[in-house]
């Protein structure tokens, strides 16, 4: 995760070990390294920056409150804490029964590249990106974005659930591919 | 399934991109937790996809970070800070610890509502106790008055039996038969005389019912003379013995009919029993 601004950054065991002693201070370090990253998905899925600085911000305490919760042994601290934002923003915008069918026709529409978090390292890569092809991206953004599970997907778009597994498993890996190494 | 296949399957793919269940994602981390190169392989797959997301990263107002430090450092009173910007959407977790002192009063307020109708019950079981035994308590006062009542009845008998004992065992006294005359052959009767002291009772009495305004009058005949000896008190029980008047001399004593009251002179023709004293 790399950033522009002087951020103190840690190695995750020691954030995580510092975390598990109740550190306010190792919170604080937490949220710069990677509140925009959280905070850019959470705004992807609910789409009202009222609603997904209360998600981030509800998140955050949870995140800190469930510390002893999450297993090392289990996956990265990363995507423990990504998989808290995706559950809590989905649940909002379910909650407030926003429908799959209305979200999902503009959904490659309004995701956009946010242009004050223009990144250097990311130029290039957008070149890469466009090997994503639109259906391969679109099962992606659907689960990460929409939180649909593949068999909903399959359902939703009357596309066979293995089209959906060898999409999701290509472009996945693709993405491998073109982060690997720059990251 | 080997790792390898395990990893070739793409489920790692779909983990990291978001596409399996609860239940799904549970699985991919306990064969991740137990497999290096599978935890590897999911780690992978999740930075690719962190990274993607990374592109779509957007750094959130300064205040957030204040806002979100403060309840943390601060989690007994969130209240002002969060409520004041977020118009109402607060933490759940907040929620239930706020809710956890009045769920406290719940329980109390159960528990005391148990106890009043607890009590209610009780009271109400020991009222019916109550009443039970007051009933009863009556009812054993009644039975032992009726007891008491007996006992003296009894007691009455037994004194007049015993009298009755002491004149029959009692040598001066000198019973006489009296037999039913023609008339009434069924009727009869004894008197006990004692000249000495001039007593006369009446005994066994088994006179025809008298008809009304008509009394049986006992007369004691002294050389010929007819004494009235008093009125016989008819009764169908005759407990004891029944005392006359007092007789000084008699050879016989008989019974004859006569109006209420008595007369001075005895209806002969009404005579009803009559018995001689032997000497």
């Amino acid at each position: 995760m790399a950033d522009r601004y002087p951020i103190p950054k840690l190695s995750e065991e020691e954030l995580v070990a510092r975390l598990r002693t109740g550190d306010t201070a190792a919170m604080s370090v937490l949220y710069d390294m990677y509140s925009a990253t959280l905070y850019g998905v959470v705004l992807q899925i609910v789409k009202v920056e009222e609603v997904a600085e209360d998600v981030l911000q509800e998140a955050f305490v949870k995140i800190w409150k469930s510390f002893d919760k999450y297993d090392a042994s289990k996956g990265r601290l990363f995507t423990w804490m990504i998989n808290i934002c995706r559950n809590l923003a989905i649940d909002t915008i379910r909650s407030k029964q926003h429908r799959v069918s209305n979200t999902s026709e503009d959904i490659t529409a309004s995701f956009h590249f946010s242009s004050d978090e223009f990144k250097p390292e990311h130029i290039g890569v957008r070149d890469m990106m466009d090997n994503l092809n639109p259906e391969q991206k679109q099962v992606i953004d659907l689960m990460y974005f929409e939180g649909l599970t593949q068999s909903e997907i399959a359902d939703t778009y009357n596309i066979p659930l293995g089209t959906v597994k060898t999409r999701a498993r290509s472009a996945v890996k693709l993405l491998t591919r073109i982060f690997k190494g720059r990251a | 399934m080997h790792n390898e296949d395990y990893i070739a399957s793409g489920i790692l793919e779909l983990y990291a991109a978001g596409g399996l269940t609860a239940p799904e994602r549970e699985e991919v981390e306990r064969r991740a937790a137990s497999s290096p190169q599978i935890r590897q392989a999911l780690d992978e797959a999740c930075a690719a996809m962190e990274s993607y997301a990374g592109m779509y990263a957007v750094r959130p107002r300064p205040a957030l970070k204040d806002r979100i430090m403060l309840q943390i450092g601060h989690p007994a009173q969130p209240e002002d800070v969060a409520s004041a910007e977020t118009e109402g959407a607060p933490v759940r977790s907040l929620h239930s610890a706020g809710a956890s002192e009045p769920s406290a009063y719940k329980w109390m307020l159960a528990a005391s509502i148990a106890l009043f109708l607890l009590s209610g019950l009780l009271s109400f079981h020991f009222y019916n106790k109550w009443q039970q035994a007051e009933e009863r308590l009556a009812g054993v006062i009644a039975s032992e008055q009726l007891l008491a009542q007996n006992y003296q009845n009894t007691s009455l008998r037994l004194q007049s039996q015993e009298e009755t004992l002491a004149i029959l065992r009692n040598p001066a006294f000198q019973p006489v038969r009296l037999q039913g005359v023609e008339a009434h052959p069924e009727a009869g009767m004894t008197v006990y005389w004692n000249p000495s002291q001039q007593q006369v009772y009446i005994d066994q009495v088994a006179l025809p019912a008298p008809p009304p305004g008509k009394q049986y009058q006992l007369w004691a005949l002294a050389d010929g003379v007819p004494v009235d000896a008093g009125m016989i008190e008819y009764s169908d029980a005759q407990a004891g013995l029944q005392q006359m008047k007092a007789i000084a001399a008699a050879q016989a004593f008989a019974v004859t009919l006569e109006p209420t009251g008595g007369s001075k002179v005895p209806t002969l023709e009404q005579l009803t029993v009559m018995g001689k004293i032997e000497f």
